[in-house]
This record gives structure tokens, sequence and C-alpha cells, in this order.
């Protein structure tokens, strides 16, 4: 409560804090999906075919967890800051399922197939799209967060 | 002013920034954009200053990525068209959109100036033993120029 309390008063007495910290959770998705879908778009088969996606998993994971970790932070500061908002609001809540969602599969399933040494390429295609779907409706999500109350 | 009015006043720019869905769902493929392409900026970035990526040559970086960045530039002005036209109003005199467009416009300065020796050299910078400091050069101004694109989007909302 102390914690709710310090941010709030951070972030709505600061008049540039809030957009700041959106711009920080905006990059920290651009760098974070981005290398998720770096991934995806070789298993769709659509670039860097030179190497396999394994490969192409190992060296964007920990952009992808420090793109993340960046997203929660800045996101968990944006909600402290006007929590009585987001609970009321009628998108933000599936916004936090379908983010849930998106974690548990991009770090579970979804791994294991990126990492498949030979993969069936039905499975690794829609692998990569229901991860592409997921991480894209997280932002249509934060998007109507701010249209719809 | 009225420049900026007869804009916004064109029927479809009115109904579009009029409705519940059309706005939220533009400014959405816009904002996706930058996720599934600013990653491919990203990544080509922190591989020409030989920061990642390093298995990857940078001829694969830059060639198997420029059709999706270009796709992906088409689409964000596309979608960021209608997004600025139809509150024109409000646009012409926020600072933020204007620093904006002079950033857009010294991206395309970058790409003029840094294509023919960096980006359209790439077999040349593979061979180098070391990365040459003309790529290293690209790469950071690259990633200021978009960095400053996007804090700039975002700051535009904020000004009144």
């Amino acid at each position: 409560m102390l914690l709710q309390n310090e941010i709030a008063d951070a972030l709505s007495n600061n008049e540039w804090a809030f957009p700041l910290a959106e711009c920080v959770h905006i990059g920290g998705f651009a760098v974070g999906v981005g290398s998720i879908a770096l991934v995806d778009f070789r298993m769709l088969n659509l670039g860097l075919r030179h190497e396999t996606a394994a490969r192409i998993l190992r060296y964007t994971e920990l952009w992808t967890v420090i793109g993340l970790v960046f997203v929660v932070f800045s996101g968990a500061a944006l909600f402290l800051s006007q929590p009585n908002v987001y609970l009321v609001n009628q998108v933000f809540p599936y916004k936090m399922y379908v983010l849930l969602a998106a974690l548990l599969y991009n770090f579970t399933v979804h791994r294991k197939v990126a990492t498949m040494e030979n993969p069936p390429p039905v499975l690794s295609k829609s692998m990569a799209i229901v991860s592409l779907l997921l991480w894209v409706s997280i932002v249509f999500g934060g998007i109507f967060t701010g249209f719809l109350e | 002013m009225n420049i900026a009015h007869s804009i916004q006043s064109i029927d479809f720019l009115t109904a579009f920034s009029e409705s519940v869905l059309a706005y939220p769902i533009v400014l959405s493929i816009h904002l996706t954009c930058i996720a599934l392409f600013g990653g491919m900026i990203l990544v080509t970035d922190l591989r020409l200053l030989g920061i990642t990526f390093k298995g990857l040559t940078i001829t694969e970086v830059v060639t198997s990525f420029r059709p999706w960045k270009r796709v992906g530039g088409t689409i964000m002005i596309a979608m960021g068209l209608p997004l600025a036209a139809s509150e024109a109003e409000k646009y012409a005199p926020n600072p933020f959109f204007w620093t904006k467009m002079v950033v857009l416009g010294l991206i395309g300065v970058h790409a003029l100036i840094f294509r023919p020796i960096v980006y359209n050299q790439t077999e040349e910078l593979d061979r180098s033993p070391v990365i040459p400091t003309k790529a290293k050069v690209a790469a950071i101004l690259s990633l200021g120029l978009w960095t400053t694109m996007f804090v700039m989007g975002r700051l535009i909302a904020y000004w009144d």
C-alpha cells in the first residue's frame, strides 16, 4: 500500500513521469516482443533462413527477457499510479489474461517447438502464428484499455 | 490552421476520428509495427555494432530483414497518415509531432548517406576483421533516431 501510494504520487505529481513510463513500456515491448517475432518469422520461413529457429532463439532470448522485464515493471508502475482506473476498465483484465497466456506459452510450448531438431513444418508454423496473435492482441488490449473505459 | 481544419474535415477523416473502433484499431496496427519491425532494426544495429547475433553475417541480417522492414515501414506510414490527418488541428501546433516528422526526414537522410557505404556493402563489412567505424556510426545514429522517433510519437498525446 505504501509502495502503491509512493508510485502513484511520483507518477501523478511529475508531469513527465507517466509518459516516460509509457515510453519504457512500449520500448521494452518492442525489444521483448520484437525478439520473439524474429523467432516466429523464422519458424514461418520468412527470414534468417540460414539459421535454425533454435539458434535464433538462443541469440534473442536474453533480449526477450530484458525487454519483458522492462515491460512488466513499467506496466506495474503505470497500473499502480491509477489502479482504480484499470480495475474497472472493461478491457484491461482481458489484456492481463492474454499476457499471462502469452508468457506461459512463450516460455513453455513455444520454446520447446522452437528448439526442436526437426519439428514438422505445420507444427512450427502454427506455433509461430499463435505466438504472433497472442502478442499482437496484447498491443490491441493496451490501446483499447486507453480508448474504452 | 485553416489547412489543418480543411484536412480533418474531409468526410472520411472526420468519420475515422469519430469512430469508436477504427481509430484505436489503426493505432494498434501502427504500434504493432513498432514491435515487429522495430525488433529488426534493433537487431540490425546491434549486429553492426558487433554486440549480438555474431553467428550471423551482417549480409544475412541486412538482406533477410530488408523486405520486411519495407513492408513494415509502408504499413506504419499508411496507418500514421490517417491518425495524424484526422486530428490535423491538434497536430499542426504540436511540437512533438513536428519533431517526429523532422526525425523521420533525418531517417531518410541517414538512409541516403549510409545505404551506399554501409547497408549495400555488407560483404565488404563481413570480410573486414574488425567492424569498420562507418558501420558503427550508422548503427548508433539509427538507434538514436528511431528511439527519438518513438518517444516523440508517445509524447504527441501529452502536449496541449
